[in-house]
């Protein structure tokens, strides 16, 4: 007997779209760019010490911009207020966890900018620390607010944080590489970030990408051992529907070829760099488009 | 005064309790009660605030079953099955549903409309109704002399009174697009010659075994449906279906045959023959009330072979024996049959056939049988004049090209409930002709609409649509007859006016002192009037059954629904049907006794020997439309929108079609372009197209267009959810112009399943949607036909 | 077979077999269901539900090989979860479980969010469309099947329940050992959808085939009209909104188009947000 075929049913869109999507592309940047401002003051790596207050403020305008186009999302914008009014507030809500976040991470990394400006080193480290957890916890959150959905089966994976992290860290890193360059072609020569520094924290970026391979790879192994869904989901909907955002955006474009630069020798060259990082920032933009709306497409059909 | 005060204070007492218990996690107001069927709505926020409840009867199908529409501040807003009627016990289909968003439809006719323009160029002025009335009543006049040949094209399951207008003026050019019954015309005819009744009902209820022969009864007939589901479970009845295609019917049978079409009939013979063979025929039933005697009708039945019928079906002859002999052992068992039977050069042979499978197990008017009809007659209020037309049943396909080779000269047609330029065939030469004012020159639409006929049309009164109207009906869908009533008792939108009032004008217009003698049978004042005589003169009415129609929607009050069996109790016992009806009275038939006519079989010339990639082409119905009238209605349209070609998987692959792909359909008249649907689900020699979809008129809903806005569409009726939701663009395309003449000798009904089309991957350059056709064709079959008649 | 006990947020725990508490649900009984779809015209017309979203709706799947086919109809709505997903995740307590078993939105509270719709397995929520018929209905916050309580609180069954032509949808209280719906789940076999995950439908079926029942099967073995008719529901029905991604095209297009359609739709925003503001605090 042939299988089924379903003749009619009626259709659901993907409730989280283009906007969660570039949310958690932005916000993933605001972390990375972070992370990176953190070397110097919290980590101690003084190289980094010049890089911390671009990364930050980076950081700190993305986080001050993105949460709007959260609020822009919401079928009711004006009620956003809801999310923190103490009587509405619901424990259990990953989101509610994230607005929370939203709200301190930013002011934390004002306090943070403030003491690098004021180079206070102790009260630096200290509101870095602080901040570099809010940094994380924010965007563990993202990847967490898709994961905590059980019926989701391409995002209900405990590797999600960590995946959201790691690309995390390598687009901030790329969209930092970026600004920096913008940057330097504007700036007065004494204030000019170092290159070698930039091609430096392209081979942390390079790292970043051996480690998000690998999670994929991990990602890649359960799903086509999984259950059916999984498979299903891997294979019809991220090779199928979402195989330019999946397979080429991200893998291809987004990694291995940035990989590749960065371990030529091209990646002691402004090219190469510059190169790399923008095909890292929009590979993780294509990732940010699988995971946020493949996940939900399987079930649209349902 | 006060009492608004009050009902307003209550009003807002209750959204804000409402408001209240929607924000308050736990209201915990409910308790253990029993809950009720149906009967009462409320509103979804404001809970504590009812709903007006009106009786309703949907005329959407001739069903006509019972229900309530419930409204606020005047608009209707949900309209539901009435759980106190004995035969719709609550239940609506699709249909009735949601016929009454027509009542606020954006695209709807709130005044008359008087072409301006060329016919069909769509350009329309708004007049009053006065200017109206005058130049409908001038038109009719200037007729009269020739009084026949002012027609009327009816096709309303009820014909709110334009036959009697017809009757009025002593015009006998009634022609029709649908019997005002249950059946089209040759399965009417059968039944009315064998039991002189034209329906018989199928006792699903109570039976074991049900044979159905081309009936789509779980979308078509949905009363009997719903009866049908109790017995699957309740006494585990058997379904088995003979049909070409896997209907919804068809798909949840527990048998389904795919027959080549047409071959029911021989089917029915050697299921006959054999049960006659096998010594299970009730013979004493055969010889008491047949005009047979068992002897000959075994003889007579003794050539119809099993393997002939295998022959001529495709379904094997052991199962033709095994089924047949199930059935006969079966007790109670019935049969039911429809179009997929009737409709075909053959049918009223085969409409004898299967009816005579019931006669000879003797299941005809017993518990678990087939059923004779239980109605009460609805009469024509009193005085009513002669009946001159309604004696006419004469089916309007060969309309058209009898008007075109000049054998009918027409001067004023009327038009209601019918849409011909779409539903008809040879629906492409019906707008030839209606377009042509040398051969229509006064063309009047009674419709709501715009139906693609109204487009022609040289005036639009527009009707009021069924939620509107008063009216009452009768249809034998149960074991007990019942009659129902809508009483709106709500305004008609804008100008639109109830048909009968319309007609009194024009009759008081051209008989202004009664000297005429016309003036008296349109003496009520109001609808309301014309209703209460009409019970009144009912067999079978009494004092009180206005009074209670008027409340309860439904007369006579027979007992409550169980909930539970949804059985009919009074007083703790199920209310008990009467059986076996004939014995008293007999059948109303010359004789008496039921009137066989002697098995034949012809097989169907018009199949003759198909080529590999030629089909039957088979036009259906579906659960969601009544064919032109339900596609405007949004939610109906949103569940059934377009039209894909039915066609078998493996025969689709043999020709290079994949599914979804666009295929040519090419009939002897011209071809249409549409996409196939490649299914497991179908004869190999047939093919499939449903009805009601593929409009160029009606409504932007209809033809899946949300800015096509009627150039008379109102601001105030505008619908937001249609303009910004509606997200379908594909609106099917309509077969009804390829589809050529082909006429039941004896009832003239057309028979729709016997188009041979043959079907080809389309061409370069086709597009969806596409039809071309050669009005001329259509006029040489519709000459060779009448050369044969 | 011991029920796992979670919480689910700050609401009602389940009510499955507590004593002396309410759990109203429904159980359908596909043997009787003929896919008239009357359930679905009930729904929608008892709350003006608009067109692209729907409360309930009925799958229908074609089953076999020419000539032994057959047809399968399976109506699908929310299943009022014991443990339900959607309420634990909202982060506006907008949604919340009743002690008598519904799962119910407070339209007042909702900010539109989407997060439940995220998380529930079923599919059974909708964001309302900005623009509907009927005034004074909410707009743009999630809505669902509410098993009808507003009507159940006044003595009647659900509408669709009191629509189904079959007679297939059984309403009561699943804890009351007299309802028809214990007594029809103590004497057939009941089916829910995605046992798996725990959620504990209140609503099941009898009679179900899991070639409809099943997530992965329904995207794979689709009509191709089905398919078409996704992509057209896609492009025309709030489509930039929530900016799905078009199947079985360029996706590199797909891609570019739908991060355009995200730029368009911002002055679209921002005019509904002015307007919601002008209307909240200038009217
Ligand atoms: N939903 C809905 N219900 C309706 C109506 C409607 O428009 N819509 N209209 C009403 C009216 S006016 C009518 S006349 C009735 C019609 O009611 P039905 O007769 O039930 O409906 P049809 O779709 O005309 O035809 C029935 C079936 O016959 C099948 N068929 C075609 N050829 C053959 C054949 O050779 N053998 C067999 N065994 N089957 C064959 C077709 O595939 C089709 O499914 O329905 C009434 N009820
Ligand atoms: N291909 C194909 N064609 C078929 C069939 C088929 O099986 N296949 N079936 C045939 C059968 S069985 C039938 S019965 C015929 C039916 O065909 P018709 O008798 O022509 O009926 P409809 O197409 O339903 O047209 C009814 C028209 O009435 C108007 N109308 C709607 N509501 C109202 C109202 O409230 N008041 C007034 N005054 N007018 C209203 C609308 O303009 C609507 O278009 O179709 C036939 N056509
Ligand atoms: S079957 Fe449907 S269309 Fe026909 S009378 Fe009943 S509700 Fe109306
Ligand atoms: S079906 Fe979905 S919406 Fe309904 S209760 Fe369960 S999780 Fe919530
Ligand atoms: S959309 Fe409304 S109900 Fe759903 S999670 Fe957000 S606030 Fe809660
Ligand atoms: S219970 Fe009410 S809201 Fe839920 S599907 Fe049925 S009719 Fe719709
Ligand atoms: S109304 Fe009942 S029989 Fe009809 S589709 Fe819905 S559940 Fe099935
Ligand atoms: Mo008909």
């Amino acid at each position: 007997m042939d299988e089924s075929v379903i003749i009619s049913n009626v259709f659901h869109h993907v409730a989280w779209g283009t906007t969660i999507a570039v949310y958690f592309w932005l916000v993933g940047a605001s972390a990375g760019s972070f992370v990176v401002s953190s070397f110097g003051w919290v980590f101690g790596i003084k190289r980094y010490k010049p890089l911390a207050l671009s990364a930050s403020v980076t950081a700190i305008i993305l986080l001050l911009l993105v949460p709007i186009l959260l609020i822009w999302d919401l079928g009711k914008p004006l009620r956003f207020i809801y999310l923190i009014l103490p009587s509405y507030w619901h424990a259990t809500g990953p989101m509610s966890w994230g607005t929370v976040l939203i709200m301190t991470y930013p002011i934390a990394m004002i306090v943070y900018s403030y003491f690098v400006i004021k180079n206070n080193e102790l009260w630096a480290k200290i509101i870095g620390i602080l901040s570099i957890v809010l940094a994380l916890s924010t965007h563990w959150y993202t990847g967490v607010v898709m994961e905590l959905n059980p019926g989701r089966f391409l995002n209900h994976t405990a590797l999600a944080p960590l995946l959201f992290l790691t690309g995390a860290f390598i687009s901030g890193i790329g969209l930092l590489v970026l600004i920096l360059w913008v940057r330097n072609m504007i700036v007065s020569a004494a204030r000019r970030i170092e290159w070698s520094l930039i091609y430096e924290m392209a081979q942390y970026m390079m790292y970043g990408l051996v480690f998000d391979a690998f999670l994929l790879f991990l990602e890649f192994m359960q799903s086509i051992y999984g259950s059916q869904n999984e498979v299903m989901g891997h294979e019809e909907v991220l090779l199928g529907v979402f195989r330019f955002p999946y397979l080429w955006m991200e893998i291809v474009f987004g990694l291995i070829v940035p990989f590749v630069i960065l371990v030529s020798p091209l990646k002691r060259t402004r090219f190469g760099v510059i190169v790399a990082s923008i095909l890292v920032a929009v590979g993780v933009y294509g990732m940010r488009i699988w995971w946020v709306m493949g996940g939900q497409y399987l079930q649209t059909f349902y | 005064m006060s009492d608004i005060d009050r009902r307003n204070f209550m009003k807002f007492g209750a959204a804000a309790v409402a408001a209240g218990s929607a924000a308050s996690a736990c209201p915990g107001l409910l308790n253990a009660m029993e809950l009720e069927l149906g009967g009462n709505d409320f509103h979804q926020i404001r809970t504590f605030h009812p709903r007006d409840r009106r009786p309703y009867l949907c005329t959407m199908c001739s069903y006509f079953d019972g229900g309530y529409t419930f409204a606020e501040d005047g608009e209707i807003l949900k309209a539901e099955g009435n759980p106190d009627h004995i035969a719709t016990r609550g239940k609506f289909c699709t249909k009735g549903l949601a016929s009454f968003f027509g009542a606020s439809d954006p695209d709807r006719i709130l005044a008359p409309l008087k072409r301006v323009g060329n016919r069909g160029s769509g350009q329309w002025r708004e007049i009053g109704w006065e200017e109206a009335i005058a130049e409908v009543a001038g038109k009719v006049q200037g007729a009269l002399v020739d009084v026949d040949s002012i027609y009327l094209n009816e096709g309303g399951f009820k014909d709110g009174g334009t036959v009697r207008f017809m009757d009025t003026i002593g015009s006998r050019s009634v022609i029709r697009s649908r019997l005002p019954s249950i059946g089209t015309a040759p399965r009417q005819a059968a039944l009315e010659e064998a039991l002189g009744f034209n329906f018989i009902l199928p006792d699903f209820e109570h039976t074991k075994y049900i044979l159905n022969f081309g009936a789509n009864i779980m979308e078509t007939a949905l009363p009997l449906a719903q009866r049908l589901t109790d017995g699957v479970v309740n006494n585990r009845l058997k379904l088995v279906t003979f049909e070409v295609r896997m209907s919804n019917t068809a798909g949840r049978s527990d048998l389904w045959f795919p027959v080549f079409p047409g071959s029911d009939g021989i089917i029915a013979l050697a299921m006959a023959n054999v049960i006659m063979q096998k010594g299970l025929a009730n013979l004493d039933f055969i010889d008491t009330w047949t005009n047979y005697s068992s002897e000959r009708l075994a003889a007579d039945l003794e050539k119809f072979t099993p393997e002939m019928a295998e022959k001529a079906s495709g379904v094997s002859a052991k199962i033709i024996k095994k089924i047949a002999i199930e059935f006969a052992k079966s007790k109670p068992a019935t049969v039911f049959s429809h179009n997929g039977v009737s409709l075909h050069r053959n049918g009223i042979d085969a409409e004898m056939a299967c009816l005579l499978l019931a006669v000879i197990t003797g299941n005809i008017d017993n518990e678990g049988g087939y059923c004779l009809p239980r109605r009460f007659d609805v009469a024509p209020p009193a005085p009513a004049p002669a009946p001159v037309a309604s004696a006419s049943r004469q089916l309007n396909p060969r309309f058209p090209f009898e008007v075109k080779e000049g054998t009918r000269r027409v001067q004023v047609l009327f038009n209601h409930m019918s849409n011909p330029a779409y539903s008809s065939p040879a629906a492409s030469l019906w707008r030839e002709v209606l377009k042509d004012p040398e051969l229509v020159p006064y063309l009047v639409d009674f419709s709501p609409f715009m139906s693609e006929t109204s487009e022609l049309a040289d005036i639009i009164l527009p009707d009021v649509v069924d939620v509107e109207r008063h009216d009452v009906a009768s249809s034998p869908t149960a074991l007990w007859p019942w009659i129902s009533m809508s009483y709106p008792d709500i305004k008609p939108r804008g100008q639109a006016q109830d048909v009968r009032l319309v007609l009194k004008q024009i009759i008081e217009a051209i008989d202004p002192d009664g000297s005429r003698g016309m003036k008296q049978y349109w003496a009520f004042t109001d609808t309301e009037q014309w209703v209460k005589q009409a019970v009144k003169a009912t067999p079978g009415m009494k004092k009180k059954s206005y009074k209670r129609l008027k409340s309860k929607g439904v007369w006579p009050p027979y007992g409550k629904i169980d909930p539970a069996t949804r059985q009919i109790v009074k007083n703790g016992e199920p209310v008990e049907a009467d059986y076996h009806t004939y014995t008293a009275t007999g059948f109303p038939t010359p004789s008496g006794k039921i009137e066989i006519r002697p098995p034949a079989w012809s097989g169907n010339p018009r199949h003759g020997a198909l080529q590999s990639h030629q089909f039957v082409l088979t036009t259906f119905k579906v659960a969601y439309h009544t064919l032109s009238m339900t596609s405007n209605l949004k939610y109906l349209a949103e569940l059934w929108h377009s039209n894909p070609l039915w066609i078998n998987t493996g025969i689709g692959r043999e020709l290079g079609i994949a599914d979804g792909a666009l295929v040519r359909v090419t009939s002897e008249v011209g071809y249409l372009v549409t996409k196939a649907w490649l299914t497991q689900g179908i004869h190999p020699q047939v093919v499939g197209i449903s009805t009601s979809v593929g409009r160029t008129a009606y409504g932007r809903v209809a033809r899946a267009d949300p800015r096509a806005h009627a150039p008379f569409a109102r601001e105030e009726q505008e619908d937001p959810d249609i303009d910004h939701n509606l997200w379908w663009r594909d609106g099917g395309v309509n077969p009804n112009d390829i589809i050529p003449v082909a006429l039941d000798p004896e009832t003239g009904a057309q028979l729709w399943n016997d188009t041979v089309v043959t079907v080809s991957p389309a061409e370069r350059g086709d597009r969806y949607g596409d039809i071309s056709v050669e009005n001329a064709r259509h006029f040489a079959i519709y000459r060779k036909l009448h050369e044969q008649a | 077979m011991r029920e796992a006990r979670r919480s689910y947020g700050l609401q009602t725990p389940g009510t499955r077999g507590m004593p002396g508490a309410k759990r109203y649900g429904m159980v359908i009984d596909l043997r009787k269901c003929i896919g008239c779809n009357s359930c679905m015209v009930a729904c929608k017309a008892e709350f003006g539900v608009p067109m692209g979203v729907w409360r309930t709706w009925v799958k229908a799947a074609d089953k076999g090989t020419y000539p032994n086919t057959k047809r399968i109809f399976m109506p699908r709505m929310c299943n009022h979860c014991d443990y339900p997903v959607c309420v634990r995740n909202c982060p506006t307590q907008a949604t919340y479980k009743h002690k008598d078993g519904f799962v119910l939105q407070r339209y007042n509270r909702c900010i539109g969010c989407r997060t439940c719709m995220v998380a529930c397995p079923y599919n059974a929520r909708h964001l309302i469309p900005a623009k509907r018929t009927g005034k004074n209905l909410p707009t743009q916050v999630v809505d669902k099947c509410t098993l009808c309580v507003h009507r159940v609180k006044k003595g009647l069954v659900p509408a669709c329940v009191q629509a189904c032509v079959g007679g297939a949808r059984i309403f009561g209280d699943l804890n009351d050992p007299n309802s028809e719906v214990a007594q029809l789940a103590a004497r057939e076999t009941l089916m829910v959808l995605k046992p798996e995950l725990g959620t504990s439908p209140s609503v099941s079926y009898i009679g179900g085939d899991w070639e409809i029942m099943d997530e992965p099967h329904s995207y794979t073995n689709r009509t191709a009209r089905l398919r078409e008719e996704f992509n057209t529901f896609k492009r025309n029905h709030d489509g930039d909104a929530f900016g799905d991604i078009v199947e079985g095209e360029s996706t590199m297009a797909e891609v570019g188009k739908n991060f355009v359609g995200f730029l368009r739709s911002i002055p679209h925003k921002a005019k509904e947000v002015f307007d919601a503001y002008v209307n909240l605090y200038l009217r």
